[in-house]
């Protein structure tokens, strides 16, 4: 019986308003939230991911919370989805704060913009990690401290700026990548190559065992649909008691990737209860993990520290938790992308110096990396999930609104 | 016939609001010059024209089948190039290639016979026939067979000029030389169609005349202080995205201008096949935010965008006339031209270049936006040519080509 880790990500971009040349220097807003011709507006896309998932899911969460001591889970929420939440829907924080007064839920860290910093500004980067943490302890009173970057991306540099950084986490998740696990367990505990003496424990995504639940649920195609929850604790339970299942998905998951008529939320009731009825099986936060290797006895650092003793996962190149190829090409595969990140943080050093706080917020409302993954050119079906998420007709519309939209960024900073 | 009181058969295939280009709006302005001068005439278009025009009578020559519900728009952009292959395996490839390919070249086949069916009942009605391009061609050739009335073929863009390197619909080559064979005057909207139409096509000079286009007066007040974009220099480009209009070169000539002037923005306004690789071509050379798209503009939006250019071009290939220069003159803009263009024979004062020339208009371009006196100076140049330039005059000139297809 293995230990399950659960994390969920909470967010939600602004999307762009319809923009065009002729809006240029009009001081025209961006993400004005408005239910615009077509369109529907960042307002109207919150709501109603709150009525179908959010509310739902997180009222479930709180029963289960109830039903079981034992239950407990993660989530990550995005500044910017913080931001909607308390505007739009502010039962959203209630429910996150009784599921933390119970010790049920740990929050995590990742960037206020759920942004893409990481690849061209390392100072930007840490500010958003910084933000991201002052906005979760002004809410909730808590401080975070394992980190997951937007959409798991990750790499052996990544850490070592982070560490750079002195920002200090007790691990981070990523997603498990065969081409770098090099056939070891994805459901053991790892670390990062060691960098001036410094390591950091990682725990790794199962993406078979959570994209059952998070794509595959619903889908009639699939030889195992309708997924009993006895079929899926079969599958998680072949693992031995000192293993852990990280199942790690979008919060969305529940109730708008995967509608409730699908009968998610019934299946993830019944996956707690049915799990915890065998005294044995346990749900862990991530912290409680990385706590366990954090201390060791003093005859073990004679030798080896547990941490030490992990096994490294060197990641040489980025990866992450998208599409099948599990790298960044979902926002930076083709050169539309390429070029408008270029652009945009080219304008970095002016809008910090502008000292204009709209212009230097909306410049990082520009960084979250929906607006690049709406530009994905990838055809297989990969294009299928991003065309589903994407506001836009296609990814040549979301890239011609960007480019306009950064020109006439770039005409306030003149 | 009456010099003084024509009576005419045109055959159209596009016509303001829906149009695509220069093709609707030359037999608007052609039509109301007429008109005004006493001529009358049929119009034929191959889908219901919503709003009733007073300066003539149109013929809605569509078929159901062709799947539009209501029938309000052509039944293609005049100048598509989607290409379906033909299943008649019995013609040897030579044959195959001279096929209506594409669904339009089927529809104008369609057009031609719906035509000749709709003007049946107004046979006595006009002495002569004018058609537009291509499209009407067919029509035109049954009806002249038909009635052995004068026909007179209007060429206001043919296929050397869309598909440059030669590639083009063989079809749609045979249709328009077949066509002016057999016209008994032909009408080149410029001496560099008329060149073209004798060297390509092989037509005898003796019939082809020339008539320039015109443009519609405009009450003009440019107030760019009002306007978007009010702290950059704007250079544009308008038209068709296809290789015809060298839309290419004009992205290449916003990478040099850039580098001197780095605020600048190039704007691409236009739709079509060619849309996807410019937006890769900018990206490519690093022009995202410098490089912006429209789309298709027309009516108000079209105006404010040509008022607010500091710098209009139009890098065409090949373009047989190009109104859009003359628009863009009329709204103040100083104008650089392709050599191969048509309207360059009427605006002299405007900039020439070799359409491949980007070094070149880099350096008018810049020229343009460091030296405003120089700017006003040739705006007010092609101002006093475009007085010159009027549908009136053109079709003083037409009717005496109508008068002349009787002898």
């Amino acid at each position: 019986m293995p230990q399950i880790c659960l994390y969920f990500q909470l967010h939600q971009p602004y999307r762009l308003d319809e923009f065009n040349v002729f809006d240029l220097g009009k001081k025209q807003a961006y993400f004005s939230r408005a239910n615009k011709q077509n369109q529907a507006g960042n307002i109207q896309v919150f709501q109603k991911v709150a009525q179908k998932s959010y509310l739902p899911m997180l009222r479930l969460l709180n029963e289960v919370a109830d039903e079981f001591d034992q239950f407990v889970f993660a989530l990550s929420a995005s500044g910017i989805f913080l931001e909607q939440a308390e505007k739009l829907e502010p039962e959203i924080i209630e429910l996150i704060k009784r599921l933390l007064d119970k010790g049920s839920l740990e929050l995590l860290s990742e960037t206020y913009y759920h942004s893409l910093s990481f690849l061209k500004s390392e100072r930007e980067f840490i500010d958003q990690i910084r933000f991201h943490s002052q906005k979760i302890e002004k809410i909730f009173n808590v401080k975070p401290a394992v980190f997951r970057n937007t959409e798991l991306i990750h790499s052996n540099d990544l850490v070592e700026l982070l560490l750079d950084s002195k920002l200090e986490f007790k691990g981070i998740l990523t997603e498990a990548v065969d081409r770098y696990l090099d056939g070891q367990k994805r459901t053991q505990l790892f670390r990062t190559p060691e960098k001036n003496h410094q390591t950091v424990p990682l725990l790794l995504k199962h993406a078979q065992l959570s994209d059952d639940i998070a794509f595959r649920f619903s889908n009639p195609s699939w030889q195992w649909h309708p997924l009993t929850v006895d079929r899926y604790l079969d599958w998680v339970e072949i693992y031995p008691e000192n293993e852990i299942v990280n199942l790690f998905m979008d919060f969305e998951t529940f109730g708008e990737h995967q509608w409730e008529d699908t009968g998610i939320f019934d299946f993830f009731h019944h996956f707690v209860k049915q799990f915890l009825t065998k005294d044995w099986n346990k749900f862990v936060m991530p912290s409680q993990i990385f706590d366990e290797v954090a201390t060791s006895s003093e005859e073990e650092k004679k030798t080896a520290t547990k941490l030490e003793k992990l096994p490294v996962y060197d990641v040489p190149d980025y990866i992450s938790w998208a599409d099948i190829d599990r790298d960044l090409t979902a926002w930076v595969g083709n050169q539309l992308q390429a070029d408008a990140l270029r652009k945009l943080f080219d304008l970095e050093e002016k809008v910090l110096a502008s000292k204009d706080q709209q212009i230097i917020e909306d410049w990082r409302k520009l960084q979250t990396s929906d607006h690049f993954y709406y530009m994905c050119t990838k055809w297989s079906a990969d294009g299928d999930v991003h065309a589903y998420f994407s506001p836009y007709d296609s990814p040549l519309e979301a890239y011609r609104r960007y480019s306009i939209v950064l020109a006439d960024l770039e005409e306030r900073l003149l | 016939m009456s010099q003084l009181k024509p009576k005419v058969l045109m055959i159209g295939w596009e016509y303001p609001p829906h149009n695509s280009g220069g093709l609707g709006v030359a037999c608007q302005g052609i039509t109301q010059a007429l008109a005004e001068q006493n001529a009358e005439i049929y119009f034929t278009l191959p889908y219901q024209l919503k709003q009733s025009l007073g300066h003539m009578k149109v013929i809605n020559c569509y078929d159901k089948s062709w799947g539009n519900e209501n029938s309000s728009l052509p039944p293609f952009g005049a100048y598509s190039q989607s290409v379906h292959q033909s299943n008649d395996k019995n013609l040897d490839s030579h044959q195959l290639r001279a096929l209506p390919q594409s669904d339009i070249e089927q529809k104008v086949e369609e057009y031609a016979q719906l035509v000749e069916e709709k003007v049946a009942d107004h046979e006595n009605e006009f002495d002569l026939i004018h058609a537009h391009d291509w499209m009407s061609f067919p029509a035109a050739t049954k009806l002249k067979k038909k009635t052995n009335k004068p026909f007179i073929a209007h060429v206001h863009s043919t296929e050397k000029d869309r598909i440059p390197n030669g590639y083009g619909s063989n079809y749609i080559e045979k249709t328009e030389k077949e066509g002016m064979e057999i016209a008994d005057q032909i009408v080149a909207v410029s001496y560099y169609t008329k060149r073209l139409l004798i060297d390509y096509y092989q037509i005898d000079p003796a019939k082809i005349q020339v008539i320039h286009n015109g443009v519609f007066p405009t009450k003009y007040h440019k107030n760019k202080s009002d306007s978007f974009a009010a702290k950059r220099p704007i250079v544009t480009f308008m038209g068709r995205l296809t290789n015809q209009k060298g839309v290419k070169y004009f992205i290449k000539v916003g990478r040099k201008v850039l580098r001197k002037i780095p605020k600048a923005l190039f704007i691409v306004a236009g739709s079509g096949h060619l849309y996807h690789e410019l937006l890769l071509q900018t990206a490519n050379q690093q022009l995202t935010a410098h490089v912006l798209f429209s789309g298709f503009v027309r009516g108000v939006q079209k105006d404010k965008l040509l008022d607010r250019s500091d710098v209009f071009i139009m890098p065409s290939l090949s373009e047989p006339f190009g109104l859009v220069a003359l628009e863009a003159a009329q709204r103040q803009t100083p104008v650089i031209l392709s050599k191969t263009s048509g309207v360059s024979e009427i605006m002299t004062s405007a900039v020439k270049v070799d359409f491949w020339d980007e070094d070149k208009m880099a350096v008018e371009v810049i020229k343009f936006l460091q030296d405003k006196g120089y700017s006003q100076q040739v705006v007010a140049r092609q101002s006093q040519e475009l007085s010159q330039a009027t549908w009136s005059k053109s079709a003083q000139k037409l009717k005496k080509i109508y008068s002349q297809a009787f002898f």
